[in-house]
């Protein structure tokens, strides 16, 4: 069986290879359900599912599921927020952001191991899920937001607000589940460390980024137009990989790898 | 007067607020790392503490420590009179109740910011309470006493700790008030204060000994109804319904 779940993981990752290979070769599926992309996140839903069964616990620990979770949520954002035809220029980009990750993981040691106990928690899983949940929405935001720099659209750049909404809200329902994860099993449910305030940076970036929205409206503020919104949306992913795999590679974290 | 109310109700400044917020932050994130000796202690005791202490005395390495603490007052203060403003005009009639939802997230956003200074400031840490099995420690000036009744770990064969536990007991001089089994993820709570187990290993003379932290956050209840009423309605926010003209 370990070997099957690892063969789910290669497939999804072809699949998602064939997605770019597709996309940057300027041929569109005629819908999402007829997509590599689509049948490689069904792939990788169940290898997803069959390693959670066969470790015994949420495939979110180490570097090599953090990165196939994220290539998963990437993937899962895409399917939610770019279904019309409107937005179907963003899978270019975003079948890209969905790869990368997907061949990082491939890159590393796949071997299960057993969670710390600290981890063995459904906090844990609701922290990283939903975390990586909205890092997914805010690459989605980043493929937009190209997009929208490129060639403008309404649909565009609705889906583009939608994407930091989305990717706020899921964000800040993981940060209030890795806060009570953290009172129960360390006491504080904060703690200074380069990890913690580089996620509450994300939290404030895009919390004030969801409230600029309504600037133009009441009072306008110096050269804030769609284009820069649609430019600090696609900047916010640079945030979220500083906060990924910049702070956990570079910085001393709570949450290395 | 009228200047400062817009200057605080204004989105330009929750902009500027969110800009200081971050750049303070990342700076700060990088500074920790060069003066280890000056943070490490940091979330050994709570925040107002270490801040009275260090803040002041070496004030160049923690200055982005009041950038960040600035921004988050103004954050606040920008959330309080937005909230206060759109409540006026639901009272004059002038806007919907539907419109009061994203203030309801200002409004738990305030919360977690209130409650966590009460815990910065009226908090406690107690780290280190390192107690043999069938001894006793004080736990810091609470004027407890630990009793370590059994430690029981398991072992993975690589030789990591599967899962460990501690029976103990609190003592008020001689008096027991409070006994429970603590392990990782779950404390013992007693009296506003939790246990934690931090560590574990042998004695020179082949005991198990447990190490354990007592904390007291007196926010932290606060700050977990805040949050959840944040998510709860960040979640109805989510219903374009609600969302219109918000």
């Amino acid at each position: 069986m370990e070997g099957v779940h690892l063969i789910l993981f290669w497939l999804a990752l072809a699949a998602y290879g064939a997605e770019t290979g597709f996309r940057l070769a300027g041929v569109a599926p005629a819908s999402w359900r007829r997509s590599p992309l689509f049948v490689g996140v069904l792939l990788h839903a169940a290898f997803l599912g069959l390693r959670w069964g066969l470790s015994g616990h949420a495939p979110m620990a180490g570097l090599f599921e953090s990165l196939t979770v994220f290539s998963f949520c990437c993937a899962v954002a895409g399917l939610i927020l770019c279904r019309s035809e409107e937005t179907a220029a963003a899978w270019k980009p975003l079948s890209i952001l969905v790869l990368l990750p997907q061949a990082g993981a491939a890159l590393i040691d796949k071997r299960m191991t057993p969670l710390y106990p600290a981890l063995d928690t459904p906090w844990f899983a609701s922290h990283v899920g939903l975390s990586f949940l909205g890092y997914g929405f805010f690459a989605a935001g980043l493929s937009f937001g190209i997009v929208f720099l490129r060639g403008g659209g309404d649909a565009v750049y609705r889906a583009a607000g939608r994407s930091a909404l989305y990717g706020f809200s899921a964000f800040s329902a993981g940060m209030v589940c890795g806060g009570i994860w953290a009172y129960y099993a360390w006491g504080p449910y904060w703690i200074w460390t380069p990890k913690e305030i580089w996620s509450v940076i994300v939290w404030i970036y895009f919390a004030t980024l969801t409230h600029l929205k309504f600037i133009p409206a009441q009072e306008g503020w110096p050269g804030w137009t769609k284009r820069l919104e649609m430019g600090a949306t696609a900047a916010g992913y640079g945030v979220v990989l500083l906060t990924f795999l910049g702070v956990s590679l570079l910085l001393r974290s709570s949450h290395s790898f | 007067m009228k200047a400062l109310w817009r200057f605080l109700t204004s989105l330009k400044t929750c902009a500027w607020a969110g800009v200081a917020f971050c750049v303070a932050g990342a700076v700060g994130s990088v500074v920790m790392g060069s003066y280890p000796e000056l943070f490490a202690d940091m979330d050994a005791q709570v925040f107002a503490g270490w801040f009275a202490r260090k803040g002041i005395a070496d004030p160049a390495p923690t200055l982005w420590l009041y950038g960040l603490l600035l921004a988050t007052a103004l954050f606040a203060a920008n959330a309080a009179c937005c909230t206060f403003e759109r409540l006026v005009q639901i009272f004059r009639g002038t806007a919907t109740m539907r419109r009061l939802l994203p203030h309801v997230m200002h409004l738990a956003f305030l919360g977690v910011v209130l409650s966590h200074l009460v815990s910065a400031v009226y908090g406690d840490r107690i780290p280190g309470v390192a107690v043999p099995q069938g001894g006793f420690a004080p736990v810091g000036g609470t004027g407890w006493v630990l009793r370590l009744d059994r430690f029981d770990a398991v072992m993975a064969p690589e030789g990591y700790p599967r899962d460990f536990s501690a029976a103990v007991t609190l003592f008020r001089d001689t008096t027991p008030v409070a006994r429970g089994v603590v392990r990782t993820n779950e404390p013992l709570f007693h009296e506003g204060y939790g246990i934690y187990i931090k560590n574990f290993g042998t004695t020179p003379w082949g005991a198990p000994y447990a190490v354990f932290d007592a904390n007291r956050d007196p926010g932290a209840t606060a700050i977990l109804a805040a949050s959840l009423l944040f998510t709860a309605a960040n979640l109805l926010y989510l219903f374009p319904a609600r969302r219109n003209d918000a």
